[in-house]
């Protein structure tokens, strides 16, 4: 069989994205080079019919203490001082056992416990699922990142949204699939090691998009080129690249670059609109926190974010900030003062972002994850922090078809371990999966001669966590 | 009739007596598979077409060719040839000038001239010492290199990559290469030796191979057993991905579930490197480094130092009491100036040591201490002639003692650290969990008596002698091990030069793995590269003077592109895009801005806050150091320049025996905007303005210097008509633009649309 040029397949799409996945479905058999080029993949590798369509992914690095935010544990406090063997991490552990010096109270109907650092985070508790019985597997902030974004601790492997986008492609012609919105002061922990492709094609990578200034690296040149000249030379361009393409008629990957200049020249046109906040009411923004200093920069993006979902992207990931710390949630010397500081930044938005996509409708086709890599030690270090605990931590799961107003899963009675219904990073994984529509097992990619897949679920026993879907 | 290559492979055994192979993907014995036994002996075949056999290869070829009823496309162009060539033995684009001597050569052996002459090039080690260092896993840091801001640089980690481009240049042998990357530091008894030599240099950095696992050791918390576990499986991972295309990592926990490799096996395998990143002696980084003189040399400096820091203390004491009346007399005015009735209790007072004071002299020492310190430079302003004269002579006498001490630098070598203590199996691979000690050994399908004779582990002065043993049976070619690495090499060799390895799954040699399309072609490929006595020069020019290389990869021909869609029978020769090093480095050689200065410390990279990574342009060593190639920037894992992040330089959390090629639109917006392919079309529009004043003339001079070839009529006119358009937007939007500025502008821009063109990526 002939495979089909992308321009033929892009002269198809006249009837629509569906049949577009349609006719490129038809000639996959014929193609690892259609399968390593072009910016845009429509293939749908949906295997039945999804949940959700979209994931916004608010990666909270650092490790957030969860028996100090979203895991009560009241024995813990009455066995503060007594002793107890841990698997510790860094110097400064004590064996001795502290208590939670914060408050917790019930949020909405459903009455879940959570930080009072946390209203606003809170006030969405009747729209979440709260899983509080997470492990991991490593304790060090890269490997457990790399894990909650890829399912493995050793880095290389191609991250959730970079599947997601392989998985269900774009439905803006704009736009890639996946987005990063990062501060723009710097990158948290790991960086864009945390929106690798791995070994799936480059245009799975995730694609920084800056909130300010030029929001992708050189859509722009430093010096503007005035639009006749810019489109006379890609007229030129145009008429030598099609020249060339003639000799080679049926590779794809000449005929993706000539598409990506004018892709090249659209993107330049959406972003600017995706990105003008203006048109955003001061009470939607307001909502965000973009009014106070502390929580404006994480507002915009969490703002952002909806807005790139709601202009068709698949996976968007955001992240806090970097200052004063990078990995925000790393609480080593005090976890009052410091998650004290880190919620004022960080609850608001994440708050208001579930509320915002509920009130638009948005919430039921997307899912909003919360999550840190790692929880934290029931026992002391350096004074009144706590270390880092692969054993044990918190994930808040919204919108997209998760049971809401419900908390699953438990940890032991300090904190150390999740011990009940527990759920490990590629359980999460398969289940994000299974909302979107494709099951773990099939999303697969060639490699190595394996057919690779996110979860791994031969060594790692990945299963849908059914328990918590509505 | 015998379609599948595995069938074929069946005719050949039985033809040649070895009978029906039990072959692993036919599910039975795993022994046989074809990848796991000696190189094959075999026939190389007659064909129909004659006229197109340049050599044994071609018959290869073109006996499938023949089978599906197709046949090698025609010769090349000799410009598209003269092209391909330049990019594959050195990846810079020729100039102008050496396009023309080439094509203007009717001899008959202007081909082989033009080979020899590229083969000699410095550009070749660094062509093919790229790909090498790549499947090493080759970087200039020493951790996982998590965060954008910080770089750790390793001291003289660089001079493993000046290394391997010294070997590719001097064409090494294959097997020699091998040894010395594996047990260099076992070829010679380093640690008694009175002096190092360059010989002793050489071999202690090509163990820096061995050296590119990620290692946070240096950070306390991270200077723990797991860790050290899991640096010494990286590191003996990487070499059995890298030499015998297979992935262990899987058998690390388990017996493989897919290739015949059991748990026993990797712990086998690891036995080797063990002594060397043993995680019972772990060596943190700083610890493992070697100082680059001998033991016996280290002492010697030691002792030279510490003389004349003797010589040094001796002076300064001189010096001391020079200038100690001078204090004295200081002091007592100092004191002096104090009323009398304290005088005595405060001199009691700072005389006593500070946590001795009681609260009298504790307030007196807070009021008077510092108005009663005598500084230095009220001694020197009171000294006499004869005294400062003095004291100046001896500074410079201690400067001069300074200046006579020596130092020395560090090599990032590997060496075995310590008597040798047992390997055990983990259960889960779990250190937590050893189980039974195993001794270092092949992985038993590629064991046999060449490849795992216990004569061989002999130590080697106080070196376990374990890694020179494993070179030595990964390098008999007469050796199911020894074959592998031969294939998975020759394979690598064939992959650079077609896009694609025979077998295309080039890290893959396992009964997984894909089947070769030429079977009998990669067996042959492997004793020529033996007979060559593996050396890559005179095997790439066997590759590259036949006439398969040579076919034009300009075909469109609906019959072999309905028998064959994937090209895989070679029914022409395939388009190529460069590597992210070959854009940047074809970018400056273009420009005429490259800087071809060979070897070297790494050019720094840096962040930039837009998220962007740039070329240092400050502090550089030479103003042109911002120009050298590619392979002299400062490789780090994560973090690459935009421009080669775009263009898909890889990730090395580990090493890569494959580059991936995507066509993504941040290339064509890199291409289109980045600042520093603009500074290269604004120096390539420069050199075209001065190479000619008509138009016609610099634009064939610019498609000359990007394509090495002249503008057809339709693009000489296309290219004319887009300037004509510009200068008249000139005209109309700027009147204070004259004409010359307007037509050199429109020129320039000319030049950045040539270098934004798929032309300008892909090898014809």
């Amino acid at each position: 069989m002939i495979a089909m040029s992308r321009r033929e397949m892009l002269q198809t799409s006249a009837l629509g994205f569906g049949s577009l996945a349609l006719a490129a479905l038809a000639q996959q058999s014929s193609a690892r080079a259609t399968e390593t080029v072009g910016q845009r993949d429509h293939r749908r590798r949906t295997h039945f019919a999804p949940r959700a369509k979209a994931v916004i992914m608010l990666v909270q690095n650092g490790g957030p203490s969860h028996m100090d935010l979203f895991d009560p544990k009241p024995e813990l406090t009455r066995r503060a001082g007594q002793t107890m063997a841990v698997e510790t991490f860094q110097a400064g552990n004590t064996d001795k056992l502290m208590a939670c010096p914060l408050e917790f109270r019930r949020y909405g109907q459903c009455g879940t416990e959570i930080s009072t650092l946390l209203p606003h985070l809170g006030g969405a508790a009747d729209d979440f699922c709260l899983v509080r019985s997470m492990y991991s597997e490593h304790n060090n902030h890269t490997e457990g990142l790399v894990m909650l974004n890829t399912g493995k601790i050793f880095p290389g492997r191609p991250a959730l949204g970079s599947w997601v986008s392989y998985g269900l492609g774009s439905e803006n012609e704009n736009l890639p699939a996946y987005l990063v919105l990062r501060d723009s002061e710097g990158y948290n922990t790991s960086g864009t090691l945390l929106w690798q492709n791995g070994w799936l094609p480059a245009l799975h990578r995730g694609t920084e998009i800056a909130t300010s200034g030029t929001p992708v690296l050189n859509l722009q040149p430093a010096t503007p080129v005035p639009d006749r000249l810019r489109r006379n030379q890609l007229d030129l361009l145009s008429q030598l690249n099609r020249q060339h393409q003639q000799q080679y008629p049926l590779d794809t990957d000449l005929e993706a670059r000539i598409s990506n200049y004018e892709l090249a020249a659209r993107m330049q046109l959406a972003t600017g609109e995706l990105l003008n906040l203006s048109n955003e009411t001061a009470e939607t923004q307001r909502m965000y926190g973009l009014d106070q200093p502390e929580s404006a920069g994480y507002g915009t993006r969490c703002l952002m974010a909806r807005r790139l979902i709601e202009n068709g992207v698949r996976f968007v990931q955001v992240f806090p900030p970097v200052k004063p710390q990078f990995q925000p949630w790393d609480a080593h010397s005090n976890t009052k003062t410091e998650n004290e500081a880190i919620c004022r930044r960080c609850d608001q938005p994440s708050g208001a972002l579930i509320q915002d996509l509920k009130q638009r409708g948005l919430l039921d086709s997307t899912i909003v994850i919360w999550s840190g890599e790692f929880g934290r030690l029931p026992v002391s270090q350096n004074g009144l922090g706590r270390d880092h605990n692969r054993n044990a931590f918190s994930t808040i799961l919204a919108g997209g078809g998760f049971r809401a107003g419900e908390v699953y899963g438990a940890t032991d009675e300090v904190g150390y371990r999740s011990v009940v219904n527990r759920v490990s990073v590629p359980d999460l994984h398969a289940t994000l999966l299974h909302q979107l529509g494709m099951d773990h097992n099939k999303l697969t990619y060639p490699h190595h001669g394996n057919d690779e897949t996110l979860t791994d679920s031969r060594v790692t026993d990945a299963r849908v966590v059914r328990e918590i879907l509505a | 009739m015998l379609k599948h290559p595995l069938m074929r492979r069946v005719l050949l055994l039985m033809t040649i007596g070895l009978g029906w192979p039990q072959s692993s993907v036919m599910g039975a014995e795993p022994r046989t598979h074809w990848a796991f036994l000696p190189l094959d002996q075999v026939t190389v075949p007659e064909v129909k077409t004659a006229d197109r056999v340049r050599g044994e290869i071609d018959r290869f070829i073109l006996q499938r060719l023949e089978e599906k009823g197709l046949t090698l496309s025609a010769e090349a162009t000799r410009t598209a040839f003269v092209r391909r060539v330049f990019f594959d033995l050195t990846g810079l684009p020729p100039s102008p000038e050496e396009t023309q001597s080439y094509v203007l050569d009717n001899s008959p052996q202007a081909d082989e001239a033009l080979l020899n002459r590229l083969l000699e090039s410095p550009h070749f080690g660094e062509r093919w010492g790229r790909h090498w260092l790549d499947n090493a896993g080759y970087v200039d840091v020493q951790g996982l290199d998590n965060d954008a801001a910080i770089i750790s640089n390793t001291e003289n980690k660089w001079l493993y990559r000046d290394y391997v481009i010294s070997a590719l240049n001097r064409d090494l042998p294959f097997d020699r290469f091998l040894l010395e990357q594996l047990a260099g530091d076992e070829c010679i008894d380093w640690r008694n030796v009175d002096q190092y030599t360059d010989e002793t240099q050489r071999l202690l950095v090509a163990t820096g191979f061995l050296r590119n696992s990620a290692d946070d050791t240096s950070a306390n918390e991270l200077n723990r057993r797991d860790v050290h576990h899991q640096i010494l499986e990286r590191t003996h991972e990487v070499v059995a991905n890298n030499l015998l295309g297979l992935t262990l990592q899987c058998c690390k926990c388990h017996d493989h579930k897919y290739e015949p490799i059991p748990q026993t096996d990797y712990y086998r395998w690891q036995a080797f490197f063990q002594p060397a990143f043993n995680p019972d002696k772990w060596l943190q980084p700083a610890a493992r480094q070697l100082p680059n003189v001998s033991a016996a040399e280290k002492k010697r400096i030691e002792a030279h130092n510490s003389e004349r820091d003797q010589q040094i203390a001796a002076v300064r004491s001189q010096i001391a009491a020079t200038k100690l009346p001078y204090e004295q007399r200081l002091k007592e005015l100092k004191l002096s100036q104090l009323p009398e009735p304290i005088r005595a209790d405060t001199l009691a007072a700072v005389q006593a040591p500070a946590n001795q004071r009681n609260e009298i002299q504790k307030y007196l020492a807070s009021k008077f201490e510092e108005s009663l310190k005598v500084k230095p430079e009220e001694v020197t302003a009171i000294l006499s002639e004869d005294d400062k004269h003095q004291i100046t002579e001896r500074e410079s006498q201690i400067a001069t003692y300074a200046g006579q001490k020596r130092t020395f630098q560090h090599w990032q070598a590997v060496y075995d650290a310590g008597p040798v203590t047992p390997t055990l199996v983990l259960n889960r691979g779990d250190p937590l969990l050893p189980g039974q000690e195993v001794s270092p050994g092949m992985l038993s399908v590629l064991e046999n008596h060449l490849a795992n004779n216990p004569a061989d582990l002999v130590a080697v002065g106080d070196s376990s002698g374990r890694r020179r043993a494993l070179a030595k049976w990964l390098t008999n070619p007469e050796s199911a091990a020894g074959s592998l690495v031969i294939r998975v090499r020759v394979n690598r060799i064939w992959q650079q030069l077609f896009g694609r390895g025979i077998v295309s799954t080039t890290d893959n040699f396992g009964v997984t793995g894909a089947q070769p399309t030429h079977p009998e072609l990669l067996e042959w490929l492997g004793r020529a590269f033996v007979a060559d006595g593996e050396r890559l020069k005179p095997f790439l020019k066997r590759i590259m003077s036949s006439s398969t290389y040579r076919q034009s990869s300009v075909r469109n021909d609906e019959h072999s592109q309905q028998v064959d869609p994937d090209n895989r029978l070679l029914w022409k020769q395939r388009v190529r895009r460069l590597e992210s090093e070959a854009v940047r480095d074809s970018l400056l050689a273009v420009s005429g801005k490259l800087d071809r200065s060979v070897g070297g410390v790494p050019v720094p990279v840096e962040p930039r806050p837009d998220g962007s990574f740039v070329v240092k342009k400050e502090g550089l060593a030479t103003p042109t150091s911002a120009f050298r190639r590619t392979v002299y920037l400062l490789s780090r894992r994560n973090y690459h320049p935009t421009l080669l992040n775009v263009f898909d330089q890889p990730n090395l959390a580990t090493n890569c025996s494959e580059r991936s090629i995507s066509a993504v639109v941040l290339q064509s917006l890199t291409m289109l905007n980045d600042a520093f392919v603009l500074e290269q079309a604004d120096a390539f529009g420069d050199r075209v303005l001065k190479n000619g004043d008509a138009r016609d003339v610099r634009i064939a001079s610019a498609f000359e210097l990007a394509f090495s070839r002249q503008p057809t009529t339709n693009e000489a006119e296309w290219c004319a008509a887009a300037m004509n358009r510009e200068v008249e937007f000139h005209r109309q939007t700027n009147p204070a633009c004259t004409d010359v500025e307007a037509e050199n502008r429109a020129m320039i821009r000319i030049c950045h649309t040539l270098l934004n063109t798929s032309e300008f990526l892909v090898i014809p």
